[in-house]
Order: structure tokens, then C-alpha cells, then sequence
């Protein structure tokens, strides 16, 4: 698999995409792109639909290129294979037949790897991942993550041949196989507490006590300052949430508002079962970032780029240390693209298939 | 967090997946995911373990992937499953590792199946693996509850497309805690018959949806578990009479019926009008039985008529004897089995037959030979026919006395009274012209006897036409030249013939007589008119008017005749008006007698002729 990417501004989009394209070694196109008007017009709907290749990706917060990252301009990744890509609407509809939607027999008609990107503010986006594992195991090395914008305003976020679109997935299956490498840095802190009332994202009570009281008590405790409503956002920057796995890595759920003593989190917390409270600083994350790749160029096969998809709250954390995480990336000598995510999506190959808060995810594209 | 707590954490978040789903797949999928999830596992199956008294063998229930085959991990599980013809606790757990290093758990779902657990890069080690036996116990408890729902549900869809596909009537009810057997479920075909929507239905006593009109009419049939009542219940579209059959279900905590309501008005109207033909047939004034053919035969079935005509006391009488011992001949009873059967039907045989008295007597035996649960029986009709066999004697008797006997004494009366007025003086003729005259009417008489007796000898078929118009000519002819007096006047329209043979001149001809003869008038005058019927559609019907300037055929004959019978009395005075009466009646026609200002007039009305036959 050979990926040559070019960094474009939005308005030479179109050309560049044309003559991408039109070329002999590109057979599919990534696009990962950044908030920017004109890829919400018809026109540039037009040019996709216009494609003699098959296009996917999304709209993310910021991109990573040429080894930085950015909150403009859209990177465009070019395949020598093609991918067969898949789009599942009704992402907030609980009703949504997700596994009808996709074709079981992949992983026997020889793919390997799955791009998958999803709206992240729809709603069941827990339901599609489950579906994902179900119908696919780990017969599909899968990365990706949460697409759409920081702003209060969402907005399409899903790039396909169609156009740009919202409340959706869009899986691309690609021969080539991938090592996925997952971490995020997070050490437990205080816990398990028991979720004794949780409504889809919302915690309601940790041990039968109001979520945001247990959280104060754990977090005043550890950072040895006052923890408000109005200073949780800075706070739990640096103390998510944790859900365990045996033998796993924490699923990190993030929590970003309170209100009534209640917690909104991105992900579901499902009433009985156990969450940690986790905490981390600069150099932990710096280490899970490093130390992820470190898994994803591991693999028997020889990698020819490095897709590095981030969580977004990651960079709002580190702020100027985030250079350092996406060193620990680029530093293993291959070309790395990616996206700052909102939420990430992967499988280490070896368990469970999740939907992840705040985590590095880098995959080590081979060649077939 | 230690080991130990984060195991039992484990263990409790994998027990929240675990419990009934919509369908067995469901529950069993979830709590695949559930397990898989939280042991950090990538792939897994649960397995249904099938054993009958033919073979034993898995089913797969729920898998992780969707597709099994292409996952090197699970085909290895698969492949190591217990083997099914023996105790598969017994032989589980089973822990497996694949050539990539995978590794692989088979677990016991205690009389469910196995649950199988994968993990690439890894194992689940085995104080967990051990920790898993309560929630395993669980997931098959689970499982099997949700499997018999669904047999139970199968058997239920089963049941209720049953229910719903027979045609009669169904309900089914419940009793409550009160003791009110109400409603749960009624068919469409209930629906339609008794007027009740489904949801009208539900909830209902049963009494007050329906009850008996007619309670008098119940015929109840009890047994353990089951009752048949044959009542009257209201319908949408009035009353219907029905055979209700309740049935006791042995529900779970309740009890339970099934009410079914088969219409048999139908059959019951049929019941009554067998009835009341039987009762017809029995009561009928002929002989009606059955017989087996042959020389001796038995008798099937006898109606009362037989038992009275035969003068036996009861039917039972019938069994004993052969059918030939009725029959007086000994050849007679084999003559007429053998000519039933060779025509398949007899129609009138008249027969002299003998009662069980040994009375003799003639009877007219209709019937037909039919085959009945492969054996042919006569099926016949017996009319006592002694008292007419006995007056057609006599009046055969009685026609050879007035045609033979008695003329050939007015031959000697003549002769004589010839030779007395040769040897008298003149004063005595007027003497001997009277006896000449009234010898004269007694061979007229006797004359008429004999045409009377060729009347009857042809019968009631008619397979002949006669064209009026030269009828009446002819008769015009003879009459004016017998009577020079008398006029007749003819009026035909169109050429018309009916369906009719020479009887029908006699009976003008006596018609005529009377008008011409029996006329006060000096100058008689009769019209013979043929016109279509005016009392019969005219299209099939001619009416032959005969009309005179006299006083006509006197009341007190014609009331004879209209009475069919002639008492000491009231009777006619010779046999004329009979002889045309009884010509009209045998050629199917009427006669009517009208006075009119003319005179008087008499009306025959006659079949007209589909086609033209010739009656001679």
C-alpha cells in the first residue's frame, strides 16, 4: 500500500483531488480534512460525486501532516488499492439494523484493515462499535475515530463519494494489513465506583452518591485544590474516567459538563458496571503516544506509513507538549498522517474492539 | 485495584449482559459480547448441545465474528468440541491454542451447550476461567428458559393459526379469581358469526357474549374434561342452533377453556325434514319397502302401509318371512326379480298377492333396483289395488251383459214385436211403435256402452293432432244431413289443430246430438266456433265452443257431473254428458257450461297441437 498525501488549502481542493484522482497509482483517496466552508457547498459535492475513485474520511477538529498539526487546510491521502467503502446512516437511531448494513464476508474476501469514521455527536455510535466487533472480530484491523468540529454548531462531517454527510459511519475495507497500536497514559487513581444511575452518556450517581460529589472528593483530594462547576472543564482535562478490562487497558471516558450533580461524558457509562477515576500528566501521555507506535511498527510486516489518529482533548491537555507526543510518533522514521478526533476507534488486533476517550491510536499501514 | 477485586468487577459486569433478550440468539449474542468484552476476548461462540434418540451434535446459536469459518481461532474451538454422544460436562472445560498463539476456552452451559472464548496475544487465566462456572450456570439458565419461550411460542403461533384457520366458531377463555370464565381469544369466523370484534371480545364473560335463547332445546354430554351442548344462540344475523364443545386446557396457573360452536342448523333442518318425510312415507295409505331380488328375497324395510296392507300387526313380522311367500303362483315372485333387475325399473306391475291372513289381493307394484354398499335392492311402492281389479271385473261383466246380452235380447224383442204388429189391427200400433221406439234407445245404449269401454281401452296418450276445421265439416255434414231442421254454423279462424284423436269427434258428435236433438227450438240452431283459449294461455290452449238456441244440457245433469258421481238421487239421465266428459278429461282437457242470452253454451278447451299429426 503506497500513500502519498498533499496538504491543500480548501480552495484547491478541487483540483487537487482531480488530478489525484486521475492518477495511474491511486486507486482510492482518504481525506482528512479540517472545518472550512467550502467543503459544505454543493460544488464540492459535486466534485466528489464527480470522483473515478472511491473517497472517504472526514471533517476533524485538526489534522496531522508533514509532522505537525493544523487546524486548516485538508490533507489527501492517495491509495494504491482500492477500498470498498461502506456507509451506515441512522448512526442516532437505536432502531438502525447496524449489522445489516454490513457485509460479513470482508475478512474471507481478503481485507485486512478498516478505516472507520463516525459522527461524533450521534448517538449510538457504542451500538454501531458493538456491531462492528460483532460482525468482524478482529478479522479487521480497525482505526478511525469521531469526526465533526469543537463548535456548539454540528455540522456534516462524513466524506464520501455522495458528499459530505452527518449522523453516519463510513468503514473503508483495504486489502493491506495494519498494526494498530492503542494507549493513552491514564493511571487509576481512586475507585472502582459502582455507576448506580447512568442514562446513555450521563452519570447520574457513582455508588449511590451524585457523580460529580464522588468525582470533587477524588480529584480535591489528589490535586490538592477546589474543584467547582464552573472549573471542572480545566480540571477534567487531566482526570477522566475509567472503564476497566480484564488484561486491558482502561477505556478512558471523558467527561465535559456537569450539571445538577450529574456528569455528561463522551461515550456510554452503563448503569453496573465499574469505573476508575484516572489522572495523567505530559510525560504519561507523551509515553503512551510513544509507546503505542512502538506496538504499531511491531508487527512481522514492514510499514510504509504511520496513520496517527488523536484525540483532540489530548492536545487541549498538552498544549505546547503535544509536539512531543506527535515527535514520540514521527520519530520512528515513517511518514505519519492523521486527525485530532473526537473520540477514537480501534482494535489492537488482540481483544476487544472500543470506542475510546482521549487515546492515542496509531496504526502501521503495510504493503500487501 | 488487586487482581481478586478486578476479577470479581469482571465478573459482575459480564453478569449484567447476561439475562433473556428478545429471542434466544439475542440473549445468547449479548452475553457472548458481554463476555468478550470484559475478559478483553476477540472471539467466541455459544453452542447448543442436541441429543435424540438418533444422534447427537451441536448447534451454533451465536458467534463473534458473524462469519466462523474464516477464523482460524474459532474452527479450532469448534473442532474441539466434546464429543456429543457422551456427558459433555464431563469432558469440559477444554483449553486450546491455535498456531498463531491464540488461545481458545471451551465451558459447560450446564444442559444448554458450551460456551467458547478466544483471545489473540493472550489467555484468560484460570482462576478466572473457574470464576466463570456461576455466571456460565447462569448464561444456561438463560438460555434454556429462552429456548423452551420460544418452543413454547412456536407451539403457541402453531395453536393460534390453527385456531384462527378453522371455520367454526372459537373462543377461549379464562376463569378469574372470582370464578367469571371471561374471554381471551375468539376466531374470525366467531367474529362473523356472533358480531363481536376481537377487541369487543376480550375481557368479557363469555356469559354475556353469548346465551342461550332457546334453553329448553340443550342436549348436554359430560365427560372429565370436555362438554357437548346442542343449543340455541343468538347471531348477527338472528338465531342459529349450534353443538358447543368446551374443552379444558390445563393452563399455567389458571384454568383455561376452549369453546367451539359448530352450526347444525343446517343438519338439524335436515334431521326434521328426514323426519318428516319418514313420517310421510310411513304414513302413507301404499305399501313402501325394500326387498332383496331373487326367487325368495327378504325384506329390508317396510313402512306401516305394507304392515296394514299385508295385514300383518308389526313391521317386525317382515323379518322372518321371504318376500315369495307374499306372492300367490309359485313362479310369480321369481318373474318379477328377474324382469326388476333385468329393467333396472317396473312401472304399475299389477300383482295378486297374498296377505300374512292369506287374504288375497291384487296390488300395482312400482320400483327400481338400486345398488346400495355394493348389493342390489328393490326399492318399491305397493298400491292395494284390489278394490278397482274388482270393479273393472264387474264392469267387465256388466259391458258384456248391456253390449251382447242385452242387445241380442232387444234382437228378439225387435224381431217379435215386428211379427205382433204384422198380426194386430192398426189400433195397436201406436203400442207397437213405442216398444219399437224404446228398443230402439236401448240398443243406442248399448251402443254407447261399447264406446264408452274403447273410450277408456285407449288411455290418457295422445300422440295425434286433429285439424278442427275438417272435423267440423264433417260433423256439419253428417248433421244437416240427419237433421235437414237444424242449422249448424262453423266459425274457425286460422287452420288450428289440438292434440287430440277420434275420441274427440264422438264427443262433438254427442255434443251436437244434445244441441240439436234435446232443442225446444222448432229450428235449431248450434255454432261451433275454435277460437285461442280465453281461460288457458291461448298460446297452448284452444277453446271449442259449442253454442245452441235451445235451453242447453239441463242443471241438474250437469251438477252430476261436476259432483263425479251419481247418487239415487241425482243422476243423469243417460250417458252422453258422461261420454263427453270423460273424453275431455282422457285427452287432458276441461269442459265448461255457460248460459248466455242466445241460449246456452259449452266450452272445451283442448291442448293445442305443437305439430301437425294426423289422427287417423
Amino acid at each position: 500500500m503506497t500513500v502519498t498525501s498533499t496538504v491543500v488549502p480548501g480552495e484547491d481542493l478541487h483540483e487537487t483531488l482531480v488530478s489525484t484522482a486521475a492518477s495511474e497509482s491511486v486507486e482510492g483517496i482518504l481525506l482528512l480534512a479540517t472545518p472550512d466552508e467550502p467543503l459544505l457547498t454543493d460544488s464540492f459535492e459535486s466534485t466528489l460525486q464527480s470522483l473515478s475513485v472511491p473517497i472517504f474520511g472526514g471533517i476533524f477538529p485538526e489534522i496531522i501532516a508533514e509532522g505537525d498539526n493544523t487546524d486548516s487546510g485538508v490533507l489527501v491521502v492517495g491509495l494504491s488499492a482500492e477500498p470498498v467503502v461502506t456507509t451506515v446512516e441512522g448512526l442516532s437511531d437505536p432502531d438502525t439494523a447496524f449489522r445489516d448494513a454490513l457485509d460479513p464476508r470482508l475478512p474471507a474476501k481478503g481485507y485486512r484493515t478498516a478505516f472507520v469514521f463516525v459522527d461524533a455527536y450521534s448517538e449510538c455510535i457504542e451500538q454501531f462499535i458493538q456491531a462492528l466487533f460483532r460482525t468482524y472480530s478482529v478479522e479487521l484491523s480497525v482505526i478511525g475515530g469521531g469526526a465533526g468540529t469543537l463548535g456548539d454548531e454540528r455540522s456534516p462531517c462524513l466524506i464520501t463519494n455522495e458528499g459530505v454527510i452527518e449522523d453516519a459511519a463510513v468503514i473503508a475495507a483495504l486489502h493491506a494489513p495494519t498494526s494498530v497500536g492503542v494507549n493513552h497514559g491514564y493511571k487509576e487513581i481512586a475507585g472502582p465506583f459502582r455507576v448506580t444511575d447512568a442514562e446513555g452518556s450521563t452519570l447520574h450517581t457513582l455508588d449511590g452518591k451524585p457523580a460529580f460529589e464522588q468525582y470533587r472528593d477524588v480529584v480535591e483530594r489528589h490535586a490538592g485544590r477546589t474543584v467547582t462547576p464552573e472549573t471542572f472543564f480545566k480540571v477534567a482535562k487531566s482526570y477522566p474516567f475509567g472503564i476497566s478490562r480484564l488484561d486491558g487497558e482502561q477505556l478512558v471516558r471523558d467527561p465535559f459538563a456537569v450539571e445538577d450533580g450529574s456528569m455528561s461524558c463522551f461515550g456510554a457509562v452503563p448503569e453496573g458496571e465499574f469505573l476508575s477515576v484516572l489522572a495523567g500528566d505530559a510525560d504519561s501521555l507523551v509515553d503512551a503516544a510513544h509507546t503505542a507506535a512502538d506496538h504499531a511498527t511491531s508487527g512481522s510486516f514492514g510499514p510504509e506509513s504511520l496513520l496517527f489518529f488523536d484525540c483532540i482533548s489530548r492536545v487541549l491537555y498538552l498544549e505546547d507538549d503535544f509536539d512531543r507526543e506527535l515527535a514520540a510518533v514521527t520519530d520512528h522514521g515513517l511518514p505519519v498522517v492523521g486527525a485530532l478526533t473526537i473520540g477514537e476507534i480501534a482494535n489492537d488486533g488482540i481483544g476487544h474492539l472500543d470506542y475510546y476517550n482521549k487515546t492515542a491510536v496509531i496504526g502501521a499501514l503495510g504493503d500487501v | 485495584m488487586t487482581d481478586r477485586q478486578q476479577r470479581i468487577q469482571t465478573l459482575y459486569e459480564i453478569s449484567l449482559s447476561i439475562g433473556s433478550k428478545g429471542t434466544l440468539v439475542d440473549t445468547a449474542d449479548d452475553a457472548l459480547l458481554g463476555y468478550l468484552q470484559k475478559l478483553n476476548c476477540s472471539v467466541g461462540a455459544i453452542y447448543r448441545h442436541r441429543s435424540s434418540a438418533e444422534r447427537a451434535d451441536y448447534e451454533t446459536i451465536a458467534t463473534i465474528p458473524a462469519v466462523p469459518e474464516s477464523n482460524n481461532t474459532l474452527q479450532a474451538a469448534f473442532g474441539a468440541l466434546p464429543d456429543a454422544n457422551r456427558p459433555i460436562g464431563e469432558q469440559l472445560p477444554i483449553s486450546g491454542q491455535t498456531e498463531e498463539g491464540a488461545h481458545f476456552c471451551l465451558f459447560e452451559l450446564p444442559d444448554f451447550g458450551v460456551l467458547a472464548i478466544g483471545k489473540h496475544g493472550g489467555r484468560v487465566d484460570e482462576i478466572t476461567r473457574s470464576a466463570l462456572r456461576p455466571l456460565n450456570e447462569k448464561l444456561a439458565e438463560a438460555c434454556r428458559s429462552k429456548l423452551i419461550e420460544t418452543q413454547q411460542r412456536v407451539e403457541r403461533n402453531r395453536f393460534e393459526a390453527v385456531f384462527d384457520a378453522i371455520p367454526e366458531p372459537i373462543v377461549s377463555t379464562v376463569v378469574d379469581d372470582d370464578g367469571i370464565e371471561r374471554v381471551k381469544h375468539i376466531n374470525t369466523p366467531f367474529e362473523k358469526t356472533f358480531g363481536y370484534s376481537a377487541e369487543a371480545a376480550r375481557g368479557r364473560p363469555i356469559g354475556a357474549l353469548i346465551t342461550p335463547v332457546v334453553t329448553g332445546s340443550s342436549h348436554t354430554q359430560i365427560t372429565a374434561d370436555r362438554s357437548d351442548e346442542s343449543e340455541t344462540f343468538a347471531t348477527a344475523d338472528g338465531t342459529a342452533e349450534f353443538l358447543s364443545r368446551q374443552v379444558a386446557v390445563n393452563g399455567c396457573e389458571s384454568k383455561e377453556y376452549i369453546h367451539l360452536y359448530v352450526d347444525i342448523s343446517e343438519q338439524k333442518q335436515h334431521q326434521h325434514e328426514l323426519e318428516r318425510y319418514e313420517r310421510l312415507v310411513e304414513n302413507l295409505p301404499i305399501g313402501v319397502y325394500r326387498t332383496t331380488p331373487g326367487p325368495d328375497g327378504e325384506f329390508r324395510l317396510v313402512n306401516k302401509g305394507l304392515v296394514d296392507i299385508l295385514e300383518a300387526e308389526t313391521a317386525s313380522d317382515f323379518e322372518t318371512m321371504a318376500v315369495s311367500d307374499s306372492y300367490i303362483g309359485a313362479t310369480k315372485r321369481s318373474q318379477f326379480s328377474e324382469l326388476l333387475l333385468e329393467q333396472g325399473s317396473v312401472d304399475g306391475i299389477e300383482l295378486e298377492l297374498q296377505t300374512l291372513k292369506g287374504n288375497p289381493i291384487w296390488a300395482a307394484v312400482t320400483g327400481r333396483a338400486v345398488q346400495e354398499n355394493g348389493e342390489t335392492v328393490f326399492e318399491l311402492a305397493l298400491q292395494d289395488v284390489t278394490e278397482r281389479k274388482e270393479r273393472q271385473q264387474q264392469l267387465t261383466v256388466l259391458n258384456r251383459v248391456l253390449r251382447h246380452n242385452l242387445r241380442n235380447a232387444m234382437n228378439v224383442i225387435k224381431g217379435n214385436t215386428r211379427l205382433l204388429g204384422e198380426a194386430v189391427d192398426a189400433s195397436f200400433e201406436p203400442h207397437i211403435a213405442a216398444i219399437e221406439q224404446r228398443v230402439d234407445s236401448l240398443e243406442q245404449l248399448s251402443n254407447k256402452a261399447g264406446t264408452m269401454r274403447s273410450l277408456f281401452d285407449q288411455g290418457r296418450e295422445v300422440t295425434t293432432s286433429v285439424e278442427m276445421s275438417g272435423l267440423l265439416a264433417e260433423l256439419k255434414a253428417e248433421f244437416e244431413s240427419s237433421y235437414p231442421e237444424a242449422t249448424i254454423s262453423i266459425e274457425t279462424a286460422d287452420p288450428v289443430s289440438v292434440q287430440a284423436d277420434v275420441r274427440l269427434k264422438m264427443a262433438l258428435d254427442e255434443l251436437l246430438d244434445n244441441a240439436v236433438v234435446h232443442n225446444d227450438n222448432p229450428q235449431p240452431a248450434v255454432t261451433v266456433s275454435v277460437s285461442g283459449s280465453t281461460v288457458k294461455p291461448p298460446s297452448r290452449w284452444v277453446d271449442i265452443t259449442v253454442s245452441d238456441n235451445g235451453t242447453g244440457i239441463p242443471t241438474e245433469e250437469w251438477q252430476t257431473l261436476e259432483n263425479g258421481e251419481e247418487t239415487p238421487l241425482q243422476h243423469g239421465t243417460g250417458l252422453g254428458l258422461w261420454l263427453v266428459y270423460w273424453t275431455v278429461s282422457l285427452l287432458g282437457g276441461t269442459i265448461e257450461r255457460s248460459i248466455v242470452d242466445s241460449g246456452s253454451q259449452v266450452v272445451l278447451t283442448l291442448p293445442r297441437a305443437p305439430t301437425a299429426h294426423s289422427a287417423d
